[in-house]
């Protein structure tokens, strides 16, 4: 039995080459998932492991330290002069505006200089440190963005816009930390002249290196003593490191099953192909089969012979997978650290046992899975059939049950009542993925109807071909549609495929439009003037210079309150109903003045608030009890809104506005130029215009939408290889007809284009059939996302759809390609020799 | 020998000149086909036969212009094909040539009437309408034919083939053992129809077969053995083709 199907699989290799690619690729794309996963986490520790490095005792400030804003100075010196403490340093960060070349700030983080080397989470890379007031030194990446260079002068924006220089000393490569994480430019400035700039903001965090002949629990036990207050979490380094490495395995995890979900769908497509495969492969086999069955072989024999080589095929393409999978990995380290700017990263290939593990299990069992059911069908061949003379391998031609459209009945009706549950119910998230369940459901019930679809939809889309092309056109139709069952199983795999890209890129585009309706809504004005750096309000002088401007018809100004239980917006009361208009849901906007609020309606539900109710709104600088006056909503707006007077009560120690809304006069040009003339001088005031905010967004969108489609295009190249290899099974399983038509007056051209035809009619199938139910279930979705306050306009992108048929058009030719090339090669005579 | 053959082209419908064919190289080279001089009459019922090897697919794979030769020419109603690029070639079969198979002669996905106009559809030619007609009737598959050929019985597809390669009224029908795979009663049926093609409808058939009994229906037949013309027989019955046969010693 072995050597039978060793020279069963040498002769077939062929054939069986293009599935194995089918699995190779899904079990690439699953280790590839996995190492880049396991590579994220080492860089992740290396680089978090800086910030922890030296590191043998930390005091953190707990939560509920009450009036206890940061680490003063003297608990600093606490720690400093507990017994076995070598050296301490306070950790602390604040934004500074950096002004760049063009003169305007833009955020930057600046970190106090360590007195402790050790304690430094940052490597010198060119020149010093900072040792006087007036020097510091700047992160390579930044100096380089900035165009900084060491000896030249860097201006920060101090306290009320006041400009402090200083001259660049050093350059330095810093570890990973929260900050460095956000990919914000960085400093370091002494701790005098870091504190200079901001004297009330305290540091978060000590740490402190043991001395010689203490262990960091010892030190740790001191420190505690020292402070004397339980207000404080002290760790051991050891600890924290842990502490830190736990949240960035978690961070990295999610990453990781966001792709392997994707992963997941390649191999339910490449099962698919292998399926076909072996069905088709035994189905030409019928005479073999049967004559191995003559000769004695039991039909036990005759299956574990299928599922031997379902195995062998498996284990070979697991190799070649994982192999690619590295290559995979590698090339998706690239351009992720290409999107986040990190592009000197090393590239991590780190090959653990357990991806190795998962890619033979993955390709092996999804293989071996896939063919038994062929390897039953194989079973089943009489000892007879080796003694029939025509070889008719168009098994089980249209023979479909009740029992089919019975079973794809009951997955229909459950789909859409899983749907319709999903639909009714509360929430964003749940509703999502019980309506995302019933559309699976549906997409199974598809699959199993597939069958019978084939006539009628293959009938619908020859009459094009058969109308532009004729006879080889008629005769591809007709090839599609001789066994439903085959083009079914081919053109479910790019279905699968082509529906889950239809049904993300419809939401995506949903969701796009929905947010630029909604930037629309929220800037109502022609420009907004914001504030580059997050924390620094715009100067008030700012809004009266704009409002002195010619062009400029009406300002408005608002502020930003962090309460204990929300954020609220402060506008002025004439921009009321004018540059600023939500929705209102109950009571009156006009009754909008000191002393009232009018709350967000989600808010206000959230909270237990109506319309005459009363709230009491705390700031860090005061407080005050407030009538609601009315409930708004339709805009992404804060918790609720106050007038400018209430809001300059609630905080009298903010002074300045976290935007200014500009309206032109009508028919103003040149507004932006005018607006221009004022901002330009302020480095902070940056320029908003709703067409500049949705350019912003739906570039993001589409950024995530590409990756998206990236990502899932792999499925629907593993799809293309199924079309390609069951083109080619039946192209070698039709070389007697192909000889036929060639003898009776088929050019070879004709021949090429009549499988070029077939390969186009399975592509568009399957891609039709996607695109219907993709386009359908992202409207389901859609709605099912929807809330009441948050109504999502379903929107059809015609454009990206027609590129889809357009791409599966083109693929299909390139399928068809080989096979074509191989019938037209095959001489008349040699072919009718065929047996 | 060209002049030859312009000379009688009005009544012959194939000629072989030389022919050669050679298969393999070297040590291992065979001669299929080793200086084959033969015409066929036009309105003539031709069988070729001869022994297993002995070259009689070869040759009318050569003259049908299936296969490409190494040396020698043919013509079929006057046109040299052996220089014909492929494209020549196929317009050629489609247009002038009418086939008919051992087995597998019909497409599976198409209908009996499908099958049958299917070269002239290739060819892009309307079918005779009234021919047509005549041909369906005379093979008895008026019934038949709106069916697929799986519910054919092996006679009724051998005699859609015959239909099929009568239907566009070529220059010569080949028929390649066109009984091989019958039994005797559907087989007389197929041969009765050729020859009555050929005496009343005035066609022209080239038939290759090792069976003495289909020989006979032919109004001549051409011995071939190991690659070179070994005889004819002029109205030949079943016992002198067998006679002969059995002296080329098969």
């Amino acid at each position: 039995m072995l050597r039978t199907i060793i020279a069963g699989l040498r002769a077939r290799t062929a054939r069986l080459v293009l599935s194995s690619v089918a699995i190779a690729l899904g079990v690439a794309f699953v280790t590839g998932t996995l190492v880049l996963g396991d590579a994220m986490n080492a860089s992740m520790r290396d680089e978090f492991a800086k910030s922890a490095r030296g590191v043998d005792v930390s005091v953190y400030l707990s939560g509920g330290g009450g009036d206890v804003k940061g680490i003063t100075p003297e608990t600093l010196e606490k720690v400093r002069q507990a017994p076995g403490v070598a050296g301490a340093d306070a950790r602390a960060f604040q934004q500074v505006p950096l002004i760049a070349t063009n003169g305007k700030a833009k955020p930057a983080f600046a970190v106090p200089l360590a007195a402790t080397e050790e304690l430094r989470e940052y490597d010198l890379a060119d020149g010093r440190y900072p040792s006087g007031v007036d020097e510091i030194a700047a992160d390579v990446r930044t100096a380089e963005t900035a165009k900084l260079s060491i000896g030249k002068t860097v201006t920060l924006l101090g306290k009320d816009d006041q400009k402090r220089e200083y001259t660049l000393v050093g350059t330095y490569k810093q570890g990973v930390g929260e900050v460095s994480m956000s990919g914000n430019d960085h400093l370091v400035l002494t701790p005098e002249a870091y504190t200079a700039f901001n004297p009330e903001r305290l540091p978060y965090q000590v740490v402190a290196v043991a001395a010689d002949g203490f262990t960091q629990q010892q030190v740790a036990d001191n420190v505690r003593k020292a402070l004397g207050s339980d207000i404080y979490t002290v760790q051991t380094g050891e600890q924290l490191t842990e502490d830190t490495l736990r949240q960035v395995s978690s961070q990295s995890a999610q990453f990781t099953t966001f792709l392997l979900a994707f992963a997941a769908i390649s191999l339910v497509v490449a099962a698919m192909v292998i399926y076909n495969t072996f069905t088709i492969l035994v189905a030409q086999r019928t005479r073999e089969l049967a004559l191995m069955r003559c000769v004695g072989a039991s039909r036990k024999q005759v299956f574990r012979g299928v599922l031997a080589e379902a195995l062998v095929m498996g284990l070979a393409a697991s190799v070649i997978g994982l192999l690619g999978g590295l290559g995979v990995s590698a090339l998706l380290q690239k351009v992720i650290g290409g999107f986040g700017g990190g592009a000197d990263a090393p590239v991590r290939v780190p090959v653990t046992a357990t991806t190795v593990l998962v890619a033979f299990a993955v390709g092996v069992v999804v293989t071996v899975l896939a063919a038994v059911l062929p390897a039953r069908k194989a079973t089943r061949v009489a000892p007879v059939a080796a003694l029939r003379s025509q070889l008719d391998s168009s098994e089980e031609v249209s023979r479909t049950g009740k029992l089919r459209v019975l079973f794809a009945v009951l997955l229909g009706v459950g789909g859409a009542g899983t749907i319709l549950m999903g639909m009714r119910m509360e929430g964003e998230e749940a509703p999502m993925f019980v309506s995302g369940a019933g559309t699976m459901l549906l997409l199974a019930a598809v699959l199993v109807l597939g069958p019978l679809l084939v006539g009628p939809v293959n009938r619908v889309l020859g009459a094009l071909p058969r109308a532009l092309f004729g006879v080889p056109a008629k005769l591809a139709s007709a090839n599609a549609g001789r066994n439903p069952k085959r083009t079914a199983a081919t053109t479910a795999a790019l279905m699968i495929g082509v529906t889950v890209v239809a049904m993300v890129t419809v939401v995506a585009n949903s969701a796009k439009e929905t947010a630029n309706a909604q930037v629309d809504q929220r800037l109502p004005a022609d420009y907004t003037v914001t504030s580059s750096v997050y924390d620094r309000p715009l100067p008030v002088a700012l809004a009266e210079q704009l409002a002195a401007v010619p062009e400029v018809a009406k300002v408005a100004p608002t502020t930003q309150l962090m309460g204990d239980r929300g954020y609220f917006t402060g506008v002025s009361k004439d921009a009321l109903g004018d540059l600023f208009r939500p929705t209102v849901e109950s009571g009156a906007l006009g009754d909008l003045r000191e002393g009232t609020i009018a709350l967000n309606a989600g808010y206000a539900e959230e909270q237990g608030l109506a319309v005459g109710s009363t709230t009491t709104v705390k700031t860090g600088n005061g407080s005050q009890e407030l009538k609601v006056v009315a409930l708004i909503s339709g805009q992404r707006l804060a918790d609720g809104v106050v007038t400018l007077e209430t809001s300059a009560k609630l905080d009298p120690v903010s002074d300045g506005y976290d935007s200014i809304m500009v309206k032109l006069e009508p028919g103003v040009a040149n507004g932006r130029a005018a607006v221009e003339k004022i901002t330009d001088a302020s480095p902070l005031a940056v320029i908003d215009s709703a067409a500049e905010t949705k350019a912003q967004l739906n570039e993001q969108l589409d950024k995530v939408l590409a990756f998206v489609w990236a990502l899932i295009g792999l499925a629907v190249v593993i799809a293309l290889f199924g079309i390609a290899n069951t083109l080619t099974l039946s192209v070698l399983e039709r070389t007697r007809e192909s000889a036929l038509l060639r003898a009776l007056g088929l050019t070879k051209g004709q021949l090429r284009l009549m499988l070029v035809v077939e390969s186009i009619l399975m592509a568009l199938m399957g891609a039709a059939i996607g695109l219907v139910l993709g386009v359908g279930f992202g409207w389901v979705i859609t709605k099912a996302l929807s809330s009441d306050t948050l109504e999502l306009a379903v929107t059809i992108p015609f454009g990206q759809i027609g590129v889809m048929l357009a791409a599966a058009v083109v693929a299909a030719v390139l399928a068809a390609a080989l096979p074509a090339r191989r019938a037209a090669r095959t001489s008349v005579v040699a072919g009718m020799a065929e047996a | 020998m060209s002049a030859l053959v312009s000379d009688v082209g009005i009544r012959t419908a194939v000629a072989a000149s030389g022919l050669v064919k050679v298969y393999g190289k070297g040590d291992t080279a065979v001669r299929a086909l080793d200086g084959v001089s033969v015409e066929f009459q036009a309105g003539r019922f031709t069988a070729i036969m001869g022994p297993s090897g002995s070259g009689k697919s070869t040759l009318m794979h050569c003259l049908a212009g299936l296969d490409n030769v190494d040396g020698g020419g043919v013509h079929i109603g006057g046109t040299e094909i052996t220089s014909l690029g492929d494209k020549d070639l196929t317009k050629l079969r489609r247009d002038r040539i009418g086939f008919v198979f051992q087995a597998f002669n019909l497409l599976p996905t198409l209908t009996a009437e499908a099958n049958i106009l299917l070269g002239l559809e290739l060819a892009g030619r309307k079918p005779d309408r009234q021919w047509f007609d005549t041909i369906v009737d005379v093979l008895g598959l008026r019934d038949r034919l709106k069916h697929k050929p799986t519910e054919l019985s092996g006679g009724q597809q051998q005699r859609v083939a015959c239909a099929r390669a009568l239907v566009s009224k070529p220059d010569v029908v080949f028929a390649d053992e066109p009984t091989g795979n019958l039994d005797s009663r559907s087989g007389a049926e197929v041969l009765d129809f050729l020859r009555m093609s050929v005496r009343k409808l005035g066609q022209t058939v080239i038939m290759v077969t090792h069976d003495p009994v289909a020989a006979s229906y032919a109004d001549r037949v051409v011995l071939m053995a190991d690659g070179h013309l070994a005889g004819e027989i002029d109205s030949p019955t079943a016992d002198s083709v067998l006679s002969a046969l059995k002296h080329l010693g098969a």
